[in-house]
């Protein structure tokens, strides 16, 4: 029996539509290594992933080049851990962690460009739980755990640091460290 | 005369101090966004899992012992609507938004499932990604276009990081 072709076009576009309906999924890498790995945060751009491993014992926040696999050098993220909420900028120029310094959890943010460390202690006795970074770099929101109920408050960065725009990609990427 | 000079040089020095120690508590301050912070502490008594766009928050805010995904307008302190994001029969667990707040990946449990979804605000819909292997996903963040997200997976006792790429 002889089917007619414009019977076979119409399954063909219905499979071609119904294949469209599905979630298309490249995975770029599955596992880093054999570590616990917690807490991942993209940059905007989508080529750095922040995240927290096990280091001697310590949760310590690394940086990762999705590009290449590479773990980036970070200045100021040997210790005061341990580290937890890591959040990047547009580029990956900034990435925001919170840390401990003594007997105080604090928000950290290092400038992968200048090598500069913004230390923010939280204001009153809250403790800082997890925190976002606008993807330029100029509001930061944390979380609070205050009186046993969960808060967030917005910060105003943009007297503090230079924005992380989209536009920047070229400049960044010519001086920093890590195509070097 | 002479002891007045040495009255002014101390007084000098401790004047510069005192700018230098001023400068540098200056530095350390952020500036809290009081308008809009008291817009969300009004707003709600509990607000966790925060993730902010360019020019927007997202967050799990606790409605009446219930977890709710909520998007904010930063700029217009108001509540942006997300038709068909939260159910009665879930529980959001981890939300993350891209950065021009058109689409959010988020990760609820619905019954005995951990759903990782993207959730498109144009056309109001959730589309389910499935995680191969097979794993538990716990926490979710997107790049700014929306089209690649990292997410925490648990398999075989131990926490994974896994980035995937969408082509849709």
């Amino acid at each position: 029996m002889r089917i007619p072709n414009y019977k076979i076009l119409i399954c063909l576009i219905s499979c071609i539509g119904l294949c469209g309906c599905f979630s298309r999924v490249d995975r770029l890498q599955g596992q880093f290594d054999i570590r616990n790995q917690e807490d991942p945060a993209l940059s905007g751009d989508g080529t750095k992933l922040a995240l927290i491993v096990d280091y001697k014992g310590r949760p310590t926040v690394e940086l990762r080049d999705l590009r290449n696999g590479q773990i980036l050098p970070l200045r100021h993220f040997s210790r005061n851990q341990p580290h937890s909420s890591p959040s990047l900028s547009w580029n990956g120029r900034y990435i925001a962690v919170i840390a401990q310094r003594r007997n105080r959890r604090l928000a950290i943010i290092e400038d992968r460009l200048t090598g500069r460390r913004y230390q923010f202690p939280i204001p009153g006795d809250r403790i800082p739980v997890r925190l976002s970074l606008a993807p330029d770099g100029s509001q930061l929101a944390l979380q609070f755990a205050e009186n046993g109920q969960w808060r967030v408050e917005l910060f105003d960065l943009r007297q503090k640091i230079e924005l992380d725009l989209p536009s920047g990609i070229g400049l960044f990427q010519s001086t920093s460290d890590e195509d070097s | 005369m002479k002891s007045n000079n040495c009255f002014k040089l101390p007084f000098c020095i401790y004047f510069v101090f005192l700018l230098f120690s001023l400068s540098g508590c200056a530095s350390n301050e952020m500036r809290p966004m009081y308008g809009l912070n008291n817009f969300l502490f009004q707003s709600s008594n509990s607000l966790r899992e925060p993730s902010l766009g360019s020019k927007w928050l997202v967050a799990l805010v606790n409605y009446q012992g219930k977890d709710q995904i909520e998007m904010i307008d930063i700029n217009r302190k108001k509540r942006i609507p997300l038709p068909g994001i939260n159910r009665a029969d879930s529980q959001p667990i981890s939300v993350s938004i891209s950065a021009n707040g058109e689409r959010l990946a988020l990760i609820r449990q619905r019954a005995d499932q951990t759903e990782l979804l993207i959730y498109r605000r144009k056309v109001a819909s959730l589309q389910p990604i499935v995680l191969s292997p097979k794993g538990i996903p716990r926490r979710v963040s997107l790049d700014s276009s929306g089209r690649v997200l990292a997410v925490q997976v648990s398999r075989s006792g131990k926490w994974d990081v896994e980035v995937i790429r969408l082509n849709v």
